[in-house]
């Protein structure tokens, strides 16, 4: 991936150039020096291709002049409408367009320092690639960018708006990270150690394993654990990074880490079951985020919790009919072995309630498909039995661009998980599939401040986005880390 | 429909004690209260009844068969209607029921009534009720202390109770008895109350160019229809248009469904039946609000003249459609009812209702319908009207995602997504949203709410406000929104 540095504005003698143009607005700046020194060359010919400098169009000049290779002209739209939002989609477009030269620089000279920042973390998000098991892979299909340099008149300043936002992005590349790894790769074990990394970052990390959980008695996640040669694990991340004196109680997010689904014994059908390397994409999730707040050094004490287990069929298996009693004392009639990551989550959420009585918990799970026949991939469910917290949720991902839509809880709802010889059931039936998983996790928040993000059908994407690029999306790193930074620092 | 006798408190007991076993008194008790009489207020502790709303107990005694109806705090119309309601299910099976609302307001004394003729109804149309041991009491009195006052409370109910039960009653018809053809003329006999009703068959819808309309009813005997219905009111204002999907029997065409549960296809013109439910409820009730429903009626059939897929249809607006699966045929119909209407009645708010989608099944469940829309307020307000009368709606999204899965090779749009491509192997798809986001395109800039019933059409099981089967929903719901909202002038 590139290196991005911000250099004082001045006009490159090879390479590639990208600028960035408002509509209607005359060339300034590295863009009207661009201009002169290819003798108008610039203008005729964003003429010539119709540029306007409308948002998302983009125009490239081969050999332009001036020993330029390249220029490419990205459009902002009105520039007093230009948001964060649209510089970073600007930065994410940039880069694809200069991707397969050596060096570009992007003059950014015509943009605010925080504008700045925000265009470059965008061609920084865009410029993930997950390619480490490529090995024959040819080199004209490779991305050659070595280097981008954000051409701004206020260097230091972009720089310093810049070192949080790239924390940040370094979190959401461990979080796309570790959802694109193969499941055979990512075992519980392996995702375990994988988050010692946040040690370095001053983030304390404390595993336990099966017999610990035994003892404590977790026998509703160690169900979904019983049928794979796997062992599984149980992840806290602490980040206290609350001043002295300001301490309170702590924040707590907790995550679904289901490494590979089969589905166990009610197994899934074979058509897109790959995709079921992603099924932890909520722990990820949670890790990635512990990596951006470590990262920028937030002012807030924040507890991170994944549970990790791979559900596999086998002859030690759990079974349809099963009843585990969980960490909560709560018992569960397992109908579905398929609908394991809720019972997963309720002892991971119980634990983390009673022993750090955190000022609220959020959990992210990829843990229904109803949830995407609801609402499909642009939006996460947010379910939540705190309307302050949720509105805090839903705002900071508009924010960022990860968007969340409110889905119901009600009594109607959770009677459809009455069993009849149990304290519940683990599935409602078809009819409100998404809510009835949401009304199970609920019964194991013990009235916490809680909100839940159903990300099944965001966590993974089919295509491009401006700045995220297809696969793991990471959904929910930036939405959360923003909703920390908004209204639970200092 | 069962007629109320409204008399005082006094005559009604004696009416009561005069039938002896044959009557049943309901009386209302509120939360934590007991009634006055001591061997009832012992019976009713014994019993544990708390008078909890909905909540009724059944008590043989030396007076005859009280019945205890819990109405909650009784501050709403809700808890008394509720009380109402599930009080009258304990008097199946005996020929007279006699309601005391005394000291009640009028408004409350008559949801008292209401809830308990909801729940009394039945179809009872195509078979021998009087062979049914647990039929509702034929005569329902209310006594309240003075009936002049509640009588005009009580024409007001009886109003929107009408409008519910027509709904109910054309929802059970089964489909070789409700065809668009007996359909229509059912709407006819409308005007007998004050209604304007138009229908156009045949050479007129080809003249009008339905050709969405056509091609969904042409496999059928009995060719499609488009109802007009009309109420003028009084203010000189745009009429507030409702339109609904009338499909008599959905078989699924070409794209047939699967025969277990096809027998609940006859309830496929839910839609049109709370549409012109509610339109009698406005005109039995003298509504000073102009509104117009139109309808659109068509048996989705199996023949040699029916639409397959691949056709392409032009419909009324001029845009063309490529159908790509002939089940989903409600879309096609409202395409052209939608744009029919916004364009000839120019409507302050159009509203349609259909049981459009499996999908919003798997998202909501049976406890609430999806709100769609282009105008929030409009949206808010359907919210609002829906708690008030307990047909409780949720907003749900319309994103570009959905709409751009509706994007066509060869006509302006395709009708729904491709099947297959979902995530997860092809098995997720959020129709429910393609749908909207596809009704969308015909409504032009008309204030408009789509609300998908499927779901909410018909009660899985026997709840206060009606027993198991077509539950009429929608008529309330629209009854009280031109009552919240398009009853003043603009």
């Amino acid at each position: 991936m590139p290196d991005i540095t911000f250099v004082k504005s001045a006009l490159p003698r090879s390479g590639a150039l990208v600028l960035l143009l408002a509509e209607g607005a005359p060339l300034a700046g590295l863009a009207k020096a661009a201009e002169e020194a290819t003798g108008g060359a610039v203008s005729r010919g964003l003429e010539a291709a119709k540029f306007k400098g409308s948002k998302g169009q983009s125009c490239t000049l081969w050999a332009p002049g001036a020993g330029l290779a390249k220029l490419v002209a990205i459009g902002l739209g009105k520039a007093d409408a230009l948001d964060a939002q649209g510089a970073e989609n600007a930065g994410g477009s940039a880069l694809v367009a200069v991707q397969q030269e050596r060096e570009a620089v992007l003059a950014a000279d015509g943009l605010t320092p925080a504008l700045a920042a925000s265009c470059a973390v965008g061609a920084r998000l865009r410029s993930y690639r997950f390619d480490r098991y490529r090995t024959t892979e040819k080199e004209e299909d490779k991305p050659k960018l070595e280097r981008i340099a954000i051409a701004s008149t206020e260097v230091t300043k972009a720089k310093a708006a810049f070192a949080p936002l790239q924390a940040i992005a370094d979190g959401v590349f461990l979080t796309r990270d570790l959802v694109s790894e193969p499941p055979n790769v990512l075992t519980p074990t392996e995702m375990a150690e994988r988050c010692k990394a946040l040690e370095k970052l001053g983030v304390e990390v404390e595993i336990i394993g099966p017999r610990e959980m035994k003892r404590l008695g977790f026998g509703a996640l160690l169900g979904v654990a019983q049928g794979s040669a796997q062992e599984p694990r149980m992840v806290t991340m602490k980040w206290m990074g609350a001043p002295k004196g300001k301490k309170q109680k702590p924040l707590a997010f907790i995550g679904k880490g289901v490494t590979f689904d089969t589905g166990g014994i009610s197994i899934k059908p074979a058509g897109g079951m790959e995709d079921m390397k992603w099924d932890m994409a909520g722990a990820g999730t949670v890790i990635g985020l512990m990596a951006a707040l470590a990262g920028r050094k937030a002012k807030a004490d924040v507890i991170g919790m994944v549970g990790l287990v791979e559900n596999m069929p086998s002859a030690t298996a759990q079974r349809p009919g099963d009843v585990v009693k969980s960490y909560s004392g709560q018992t569960v009639e397992v109908i579905n072995t398929d609908a394991e990551g809720r019972l997963v989550l309720a002892d991971v959420m119980w634990y983390c309630q009673e022993k750090y009585d955190p000022r609220f918990m959020v959990d992210l799970a990829t843990l229904t498909g109803a949830i995407i026949i609801a609402l499909g991939h642009e939006r996460a469910g947010l379910f939540s039995n705190d309307d302050t917290l949720a509105t805090h949720v839903k705002e900071a991902g508009s924010a960022v661009g990860e968007k969340a839509w409110r889905m119901p809880l009600g009594d109607a709802y959770d009677k459809q998980i009455k069993s009849d010889i149990a304290d519940m059931k683990n599935v409602g039936g078809r009819p409100g599939g998404a809510i009835t998983a949401a009304q199970f996790i609920q019964r194991f928040v013990n009235g916490k401040p809680w909100a839940h993000l159903d990300i099944a059908g965001t966590a993974w994407s089919s295509k491009d986005a401006p700045t995220v690029p297809k696969g793991a999306t990471a959904y929910g790193v930036r939405m959360l880390d923003r909703m920390v930074a908004d209204h639970y620092e200092g | 429909m069962v007629k109320l006798l409204l008399k005082r408190s006094a005559e009604a007991l004696r009416r009561h004690k005069a039938r002896g076993a044959e009557s049943a008194l309901i009386l209302p008790v509120f939360d934590g209260d007991a009634p006055d009489d001591p061997a009832l207020a012992a019976a009713a502790k014994a019993a544990r009844f708390t008078g909890r709303a909905g909540e009724a107990l059944c008590l043989p005694g030396a007076d005859g068969l009280t019945i205890l109806a819990g109405i909650g705090a009784g501050r709403t119309v809700q808890d008394w209607e509720a009380g109402g309601g599930a009080g009258m299910a304990e008097a199946a099976g005996r020929a007279q029921a006699v309601l005391l609302a005394e000291g009640a307001t009028a408004r409350q004394a008559a949801g008292f009534a209401a809830g308990a003729l909801l729940n009394a109804w039945r179809f009872t149309a195509l078979r021998d009720a009087r062979k049914d041991k647990d039929a509702p009491p034929a005569r329902v009195i209310l006594g309240v202390t003075t009936p002049g006052k509640v009588e005009h409370a009580w024409k007001r109910a009886e109003a929107t109770l009408r409008g519910v039960l027509l709904a109910r009653d054309l929802v059970a018809e089964p489909g070789n008895r409700l065809n668009p053809a007996s359909f229509a003329e059912r709407l006819r006999a409308l005007r007998d109350f004050g209604l304007k009703v138009e229908v156009v068959a045949g050479k007129r819808l080809a003249a009008l160019g339905m050709g969405a309309l056509r091609a969904v009813g042409g496999g059928a005997e009995h060719g499609p229809r488009l109802v007009v219905l009309r109420w003028p009111g009084k203010l000189m204002a745009a009429p507030v248009a409702f339109v609904g999907k009338g499909v008599c029997f959905d078989t699924g065409g070409i794209s047939i469904k699967p025969a277990a549960g096809m027998e609940e296809m006859r309830g496929d013109m839910a839609g049109a039946a709370a549409a012109a439910g509610a339109m009698l409820a406005l005109a039995l009730r003298r509504s000073p609000a102009p509104a117009v429903a139109v309808l659109a009626l068509a048996e989705n059939a199996i023949g040699a003249a029916s639409y397959r897929p691949g056709d392409i249809l032009r419909t009324h607006s001029g845009k063309t459609i490529e159908v790509l699966d002939t089940d989903a045929e409600g879309r096609l119909i409202l395409a052209d009812a939608l744009a029919y209407t916004a364009a000839r009645f120019k409507p302050r708010a159009m509203i349609d209702l259909a049981t459009l989608t499996g999908s919003i099944i798997t998202a909501l469940g049976h406890h609430r319908a999806g709100v769609f829309g282009n105008d929030e307020a409009l949206t808010a307000a359907l919210m609002a009207a829906g708690e008030a009368v307990a047909e409780p709606l949720w907003p749900m999204p319309i994103d570009d995602e959905h709409r751009e899965v509706l994007k066509s090779d060869i006509a302006d749009l395709r009708q729904c997504a491709l099947a297959g491509s979902g995530a997860w192997g092809g098995r997720f798809l959020s129709d429910a949203c393609h749908a909207a986001a596809f009704l969308r395109e015909f409504v032009e800039d008309t204030s408009w709410a789509h609300l998908d019933i499927a779901g909410v059409e018909a009660r899985e099981e026997a709840a206060p406000l009606g027993p198991k089967g077509p539950s009429g929903f929608g008529v309330r719901l629209l009854d009280r929104l031109v009552a919240m909202r398009f009853e003043r002038d603009t």
